[in-house]
């Protein structure tokens, strides 16, 4: 199993468990899913207070999830305007490369 | 280290000196507005700990006061810490999301977030008129996190996350 086949399988248990245990999850957006040892995701959010920009948090790998992830949460107006790059995303991401996940495309 | 990680350790670093300073004001007994802003400080740099590992551009960091609430929940969600806290993961979502509330009065202590209302820097003019100084208001989330579960509960976590956050989080 190649290392990108892994990250994919890690990347994509974690998000559908996210929409299982939060009901006002919209969907995720996997940015840059090209990364070999980080997951970078934005999850929007109606629920989430509006900030106008991208607060992603950081957490280390452990045993469990190798990989370093980096993650914020928006509302879906703050998703469209980092569309129309209005809102810039974190340093070093982009909008080259990303997947979107809703929770009819994940099955629960 | 790099960049990120000196900046890390310094956010990490004040919010420590700062839930000292808090620790300090519970032991002299100090007014409630001394106590709030401390607590509310811990809490504001402990999320920007997190916040500037994850490529967080600094000038929101500096410019935004509003981390806390979206740390508490992202932390719902947080795997590590359902597997060093011994919980299930339903439990941890639930229990966290008990907790927001309180840690958006928490947030909107900040004067920037307060909107002219209660806060425990600056003084501030009632509804009625009256112009009040943060040390003569009694500050009922206080009672709150010291008298109810949720609040208590809030205190041990922020308490947990900032002595723990090298095991938990590096």
């Amino acid at each position: 199993m190649s290392q990108n086949h892994n990250i994919v399988e890690a990347a994509e248990d974690l998000i559908h468990e996210h929409f299982e245990l939060e009901p006002s999850l919209e969907q995720v957006i996997w940015i840059n899913p090209d990364k070999t040892t980080e997951i970078r995701i934005l999850e929007v959010n109606p629920e989430t207070p509006p900030t106008g920009s991208v607060l992603s948090f950081h957490f280390p790998p452990y045993d469990k999830f190798p990989y370093r992830m980096k993650i914020a949460e928006i509302t879906p107006e703050e998703w469209e305007r980092i569309l129309r790059h209005e809102i810039p995303l974190p340093n070093g991401w982009t909008l080259d490369n990303y997947k979107v996940y809703s929770r009819e495309t994940v099955t629960i | 280290m790099t960049a990120w990680q000196n900046w890390q350790a310094a956010f990490l670093k004040q919010a420590r000196s700062d839930w000292d300073a808090y620790q300090k004001t519970t032991e002299l007994e100090w007014p409630n507005c001394q106590r709030l802003h401390y607590l509310q400080m811990v809490t504001e740099k402990l999320s920007k700990a997190f916040l500037v590992a994850g490529d967080t551009k600094l000038e929101n960091l500096t410019g935004s006061h509003a981390a806390f609430v979206k740390f508490i929940r992202i932390m719902s969600g947080n795997k590590n810490l359902q597997i060093a806290l011994g919980m299930k993961k339903s439990q941890q979502k639930a229990k966290f999301n008990a907790l927001l509330p309180l840690a958006r009065e928490i947030e909107l202590l900040a004067p920037a977030l307060a909107q002219g209302g209660p806060n425990p820097e600056y003084p501030w003019e009632d509804p009625s008129g009256i112009i009040l100084a943060p040390a003569d208001y009694s500050f009922p989330l206080m009672q709150r996190l010291q008298k109810t579960p949720q609040g208590i509960q809030l205190l041990k976590y922020i308490e947990i996350f900032q002595k723990r956050f090298e095991e938990l989080f590096m």
